[in-house]
């Protein structure tokens, strides 16, 4: 009994993070006197409550006026789902079924080598059928019967275009701004902007899921923080028992004993940051301690068994199955209500070369009701007000046909030049329906929006000026945008 | 003996600075100064308080009947000469005069001339006659408004004009868009150089006459054509550029700002035109409307600074504190669950009881304790209440909070008794109340009472009802 009280209060003692002992306190009084004095010197504000004090309170970017959102979650729908069984409704792929792609309209676009060497390229309508809905009159197809009811909270914007047309150029430039991969993600670069809200959780969260669809691959390059430091990278929580690898300590490992070798672990990581000077050590032993208040944290955020029935009812049955899209979608929501923020989801299967019927059938079935329940969710709880949500892929698909023709069975190629995606919350207007394309879906003929105009316009709505928000490497100064981008006011409520 | 000859030698220096001050004033024109004496102009706001203070000091004692010291009517004298020619080497610098400026220049020199003359009869023995007398009240009025005038070429003509009852800065209803907006902008960001006084680049922005007129290289502006018009050609120079308006250093004008001037020009440039002719799809409209929104910061002006070394000892690794802005006093707090709660996390927030405009509590197990601290959270605008075990007794304090816009308390215990609570809430808006013990017929009541309050009461049945029959997942 007493030894075990004993016990209890090193363990106290030793979780307390300004562990200080007669020792530690004498080494210490002595530099850190003196370095208060230099300190003082160096900085003079040191003591008035402003300089190096402030940036140590305030974020970087912390915001000149008061934001929209907060927080963003990005339901990623990668592959590139087409946006001719989405949300660009074109009656003329059915009047003109069949017949080729003008010239006119291609215009000199190149192509895949999937399609490259097809000598026709026949026009294909799609196989589901569209309505308006909600008093917007926003088209969307029946694949997708639960967005249909959040039409009037969601703003379509069928006039994205990229420049890439494969789909890793095309992924890694929605999530860094470069088709090149090196540069920090989009979340990382919020994450860099606007600081984190919970310490015990990082800023900028991944999950992923995969549907039955064709897939392409996800690699960790997407959520990296690329020259930015390491602790804006995204974490990526796993489904399961283990949401992070190696989160949890080993059989046999008491919590105290963890603490007690942070502590030494963090001493001697400080020693070799006095020698060297590497900011890389510091962040290192701040992710040390992140991850020791993670594994209190985690658990209890991917816990979803304290959620209603009701809610559970919203994102579908399937939201308590780990690992599916409506558990993430769930997971994300639980996510932003603790402060996390950016949450970006990834949802695979959506690149349909052929079989595209049933697989887009398939695909929107994984994703329709979690991501309009999430936007409900939000929406009850009054977190829209300050959660973007984002949906779409990579870029759009070809509205001829790959493949056969066939109009029961068909395929369609990647597509750069317009695609749709939609957004709800967070500063942005509900109910629009924004930019056009041709008839044929081919071209945007109205308001164009491109993919550097799109990360402007999302850092706005985070109040992050994304010609301001900069990292100097190697030496120039980067940002999320580089040299583009403007951000589309119209959009903004 | 010495003091004669002192004397003959002050005779001398102010008679030789007399003449050179009139030769000044005279033949202004042809003169032009090398840097050094440029230079020595400088110092005019220096030494003019001299003969201010020593003339006025001599002019009393002359006044009093008493015997003005020789030595203190030398100085004074000398002094006033100097300060007058080093403040004509100053005006030197300036191209083109106006009017406040050329009657301190002629006031200035008469006040020299004046007190040489007081010195030359005084020197004479005619210091006693009623004349010298006479001088001496007339160089009271000229110190008098020639310090006037000065003090008006440096600070500015409203520097003195009394404080009006209320500064009404605010653009009317229904303004005048040159008048109410475009001129607001020119007095603000363009008139400090382009005046009457200054007339940099011999343009004048004061008044819209003289705008149309333009400057040295003719008019700015061409009504219709914004890309046309000098003005805006200038306004969008990088700033490096030595033509860009304003120069660099000065306070350069909005993107919204330059938008107005552009679109106001293509609009053909109107002294008359308000904003209720013009249609509402002119992008006009929505500029001027932007402007005319009130700043959101104005209301948080009167919030009690608060250190930033203050909000970090109070942070922690569950309790975030934020500046809701960076150049506000307002703080946004935000708690999330920690393993082991204490109502301490809350109480302690007492310290900035003023500053706290937005705070989230959900989740956590607060009661009394805390509602009590919370409720004395003056400046409280949106709270977080949800998912905590308060009650109805707890709500009741919370009728203390009067700027409460928002609040959410779905998923707690509360009943009907809170309606009445809510109804006190006089800026309340929006309100989350659903999975509480409220009864339909209390929510209709409040609605009735207060029809401008949002209450969110969940997903309708009809749509949750939906999702669950279709739910997609399980018939895949």
């Amino acid at each position: 009994m007493e030894k075990d009280k004993k016990e209890d209060e090193n363990t106290k003692k030793d979780e307390n993070p300004l562990k200080v002992n007669r020792r530690h306190f004498f080494s210490q009084l002595s530099v850190g006197i003196g370095s208060l004095a230099l300190g003082s010197l160096l900085i003079p504000d040191l003591f008035k409550g402003t300089g190096a004090a402030e940036t140590a309170v305030q974020p970087l970017g912390i915001p000149h006026f008061a934001p929209k959102a907060k927080r963003i979650i990005y339901l990623f729908q990668a592959g590139a789902p087409s946006q001719f069984e989405t949300f660009d409704y074109k009656p003329t792929l059915r009047k003109r079924m069949g017949e080729d792609l003008p010239a006119s309209i291609r215009n000199g676009q190149r192509l895949t080598g999937m399609t490259a060497n097809q000598d026709k390229f026949p026009l294909m309508p799609p196989a589901v059928d569209f309505k308006q809905h909600g008093k917007s009159g926003t088209y969307i197809s029946d694949y997708f019967p639960h967005i249909a009811k959040i039409a009037d909270d969601i703003t379509v914007v069928r006039s994205m275009h990229t420049e890439a047309i494969n789909h890793d150029p095309a992924i890694t430039f929605f999530q860094t701004g470069s088709q090149i991969s090196g540069r920090p993600s989009m979340g990382s670069w919020m994450s860099y902007g606007l600081g984190s809200e919970n310490k015990n959780l990082p800023s900028f969260v991944v999950l992923t899921s995969r549907g039955k669809g064709n897939s392409q691959g996800l690699y960790s390059k997407l959520w990296s923080s690329g020259f930015l430091d390491s602790k804006h990278q995204g974490v990526l929580l796993r489904s399961g028992k283990d949401p992070v690898l190696y989160l949890n300590d080993p059989d046999g490992l008491s919590r105290s004993d963890k603490r007690h070798l942070l502590d030494e672990v963090s001493a001697l990581n400080k020693m070799h940051h006095v020698e060297t000077g590497d900011d890389e050590i510091e962040s290192r032993i701040a992710q040390y301690e992140m991850a020791y208040r993670m594994q209190m944290s985690v658990p209890d955020v991917m816990d979803i068994s304290k959620e209603p029935e009701s809610i559970i009812k919203l994102y579908g049955e399937d939201c308590q199955v780990p690992g599916t899209y409506a558990a993430n979608a769930l997971q994300a929501r639980r996510l932003a209500e603790n402060g996390v923020r950016f949450i970006q989801l990834y949802h695979q299967g959506w690149d349909q070369h052929g079989n595209l019927p049933d697989e887009m059938a398939g695909q929107a079935k994984d994703v329709d009701q979690a991501s309009a329940a999430l936007v409900m969710d939000l929406k009850q709880r009054g977190m829209l007000d300050d959660t973007l949500v984002v949906w779409g892929g990579e870029f759009g698909r070809s509205n001829y046909c790959q493949g056969k023709f066939d109009p029961k069975n068909y395929g369609r190629d990647h597509h750069p030049r317009a695609f749709s995606i939609w957004m709800a919350g967070g500063g942005i207007k509900p109910g629009l329906n924004y930019g056009q394309t041709d008839e044929f879906g081919y071209n945007v003929v109205e308001n164009p929006v491109h993919i550097n105009d799109f990360h402007a316009t999302l850092m706005y709505a985070l109040d992050l000026d994304h010609e301001q928000l900069t990292y100097k490497y190697q030496g120039r100064r980067f940002r999320l945008t580089d040299v583009a981008g403007t951000v589309v006011k119209d959009l903004l409520a | 003996m010495t003091n004669t000859v002192k004397n003959r030698w002050a005779d001398y220096t102010v008679l030789g600075l007399s003449v050179f001050l009139i030769f000044c004033l005279l033949f202004e024109s042809y003169i032009e100064l090398p840097n050094v004496i440029s230079w020595l102009g400088r110092w005019h706001p220096l030494v003019l308080h001299f003969p201010i203070v020593l003339l006025l000091i001599a002019i009393f004692l002359g006044l009093t009947g008493k015997t003005v010291p020789k030595l203190l009517l030398v100085i004074a004298v000398l002094s006033s000469l100097i300060t007058a020619i080093l403040g004509f080497f100053l005006g030197m610098d300036i191209p083109i005069k106006g009017d406040l400026l050329f009657w301190h220049q002629l006031l200035g020199g008469a006040t020299a001339l004046i007190a040489a003359l007081w010195y030359g009869l005084d020197s004479m023995g005619l210091d006693k006659a009623v004349y010298t007398k006479v001088l001496q009240i007339i160089l009271i009025g000229l110190i008098g408004f020639t310090g006037h005038y000065g003090g008006m070429v440096t600070h500015g003509e409203e520097f003195l004009a009394f404080p009006t009852e209320e500064p009404d800065d605010k653009i009317p209803e229904n303004p005048i868009v040159y008048k109410d907006v475009v001129f607001r902008i020119l007095d603000d960001k363009c008139v400090s150089c382009h005046n009457p006084n200054k007339q940099k680049g011999e343009l004048v922005m004061t008044s819209f006459d003289k705008l149309l007129q333009g400057g040295e290289n003719g008019p700015i502006l061409k009504a219709g054509e914004p890309e046309e018009s000098e003005m805006i050609k200038r306004l969008h120079l990088p700033l490096e550029d030595e033509e860009h308006m304003p120069p660099e250093g000065k306070n350069p004008l909005q993107d919204n700002e330059i938008a107005i001037l552009e679109q106001w020009i293509a609009l053909g440039a109107s002294d008359t035109l308000r904003l209720n002719q013009l249609p509402q799809s002119e992008p006009l409209v929505s500029l001027i409307k932007e402007m005319m929104a009130p700043d959101p910061f104005e209301k948080w002006a009167k919030i009690p600074k608060v250190a930033d070394s203050t909000l970090q000892n109070l942070g922690s690794d569950y309790l975030t504190v934020s500046r809701v802005a960076s150049n506000t006093e307002a703080l946004n707090v935000v708690i999330f669950p920690p393993p082991e709660y204490r109502s301490k996390t809350i109480t302690d927030l007492k310290r900035i009881a003023n500053n706290i405009v937005s705070l989230d509590v959900s989740r956590l197990p607060i009661g009394m304790p805390e509602i009590d601290v919370i409720a004395t959270f003056a400046n409280l605008e949106k709270l977080e209440l949800d998912k905590t075990p308060v009650t109805d007794a707890e709500v009741e304090k919370l009728a203390s909070l009067k700027k409460l816009v928002l609040l959410k308390i779905y998923d707690t215990k509360i009943t009907d008794k809170s309606i009445s609570t809510f109804k006190k809430l006089p800026d309340l808006k929006s309100l989350y109340l659903y999975s509480t013990e409220v009864s339909k017929n209390a929510v209709a009541d409040l609605k009735k009472e207060k029809p401008n309050l949002l209450i969110n009461d969940g997903i309708d049945k009809q749509t949750q009802a939906f999702f669950v029959e279709t739910d997609s997942i399980t018939d895949n």
